[in-house]
């Protein structure tokens, strides 16, 4: 089991849910995603490299005959996957004081959801309804959401700069540098080991 | 399209897995097995496929039964859930997959129903497909960058702070010789590989989570 690779955390989290609820949840992930200031909040939470929602209909499970029983279920499922920085404690935490209301949004619609906040509440549900990893891998477990944002802004300032860098004057080229490190400077944070959880 | 947002496309896989109570041990515990002793860094058969950003592969034993009043119910097979978010086109990364690490793929799914094995590349991204749920939200926090985009990237950053710390007080003409020497340099530098903790720098906070 590993749900921990260098700075990301894996989550796995299934919730049933009654058939005809669905339909409302396929609404709301509709308009979430055709409507982008909806997201402002997943984005502004900006601990969160990857997430995905999946709604499984009760029929939906993939079947292959060749000895496979064919699933009878009565409710659809709702999966969630998360790839985020942190602990499990500070994601949950930040998830249910920021993005509370998204939160019941989306999962109200499953059995006996408590509702994002009180926090205690929340979390007893979540620890009941996640599973482990059995396998993790991230290509770049040393950088955080944060640290991969930076990083293109620093490429993308760094290739202005070198497109500059060779029609113009020393001095014009110091005040070019200058504004470089300004524009840069808060996007060179250290990658490398996660801090240890204390 | 659900499954993508930008230039990143979400793959959910979920492939039953063989029940048979023959086997000893069962076909699930077999699956776990081999992947507690696969490397998760720059040996992991991910690190040598394009495209992989962050992959998981997961034994689902059952659903999840959350109290009364709801109903309690099970599953029939256990499924391995294989989720990754990667570039670009799906056909193209599944047969990437297949050409790549064929003896890992078979090693993990010669225990699901109906694998045709890893050697017919159009029967595996067929089996593939068949097993793929549709994403019904999917989110990437950077939507619009290939995985060696993104590799190259983060080492210009810690080369750009490494420049910048060197580089405090020069003059314009020193400035702007090193400047275009360390740009060239950088180019030149091969891509860090996939999956591993790029160059050593001590945590200068230092203490537990400052």
């Amino acid at each position: 089991m590993s749900n921990i690779n260098g700075k990301v955390y894996a989550m796995n989290a299934i919730t049933p849910m009654k058939p005809w609820k669905t339909w409302i949840l396929r609404a709301i992930f509709f308009l979430l995603g055709h409507i982008k200031p909806l997201q402002k909040d997943l984005i502004d939470l900006s601990f969160i490299q990857f997430a995905r929602w999946v709604i499984v209909p009760r029929d939906g499970l993939p079947f292959l005959g060749d000895g496979q029983g064919k699933e009878q279920l009565r409710y659809d499922y709702l999966l969630f996957f998360s790839n985020f920085n942190g602990t499990w404690n500070q994601y949950i935490d930040a998830f249910s004081a920021v993005l509370g209301k998204g939160l019941n949004l989306v999962w109200r619609w499953s059995e006996k959801f408590p509702g994002s906040v009180p926090v205690t509440l929340f979390k007893e549900y979540i620890a009941r309804v996640q599973f482990d990893t059995d396998y993790y891998y991230t290509a770049y477990p040393h950088a955080t959401a944060n640290d991969v944002k930076s990083a293109h802004i620093v490429q993308a300032s760094l290739d202005r700069l070198e497109q500059l860098a060779q029609q113009c004057t020393p001095q014009q080229f110091a005040d070019a540098y200058l504004r470089f490190v300004l524009e840069v400077q808060a996007h060179l944070g250290e990658t490398g080991e996660a801090p240890i959880a204390g | 399209m659900p499954n993508q947002s930008g230039s990143m496309y979400g793959l959910t896989i979920l492939s039953p897995i063989i029940d048979d109570e023959k086997a000893a041990p069962s076909h699930d515990l077999q699956i776990r097995d081999y992947l507690a002793r696969l490397s998760n860094r720059e040996h992991s058969p991910f690190a040598l496929t394009p495209g992989t950003h962050l992959a998981r592969l997961v034994v689902m034993d059952d659903v999840i039964y959350v109290g009364m009043p709801a109903c309690e119910e099970h599953l029939k097979s256990k499924y391995l859930i294989f989720e990754s978010n990667c570039d670009g086109d799906l056909d193209t990364y599944l047969g990437g997959l297949a050409r790549t690490i064929p003896t890992h793929l078979d090693a993990i799914w010669k225990h699901c129903v109906g694998y045709p094995g890893a050697a017919n590349v159009d029967a595996f991204i067929d089996y593939m497909k068949a097993c793929q749920l549709t994403t019904t939200f999917y989110f990437a926090a950077v939507n619009d960058k290939s995985l060696p985009q993104t590799l190259k990237a983060l080492q210009t950053q810690t080369a750009v702070a490494d420049f910048i710390a060197a580089h405090q007080g020069a003059d314009g003409t020193t400035l702007q010789r090193e400047f275009i020497q360390f740009a060239t340099h950088l180019k030149t530098l091969p891509l860090p590989k996939p999956g591993s903790m790029g160059p050593h720098r001590d945590i200068k906070t230092g203490g537990h989570n400052e």
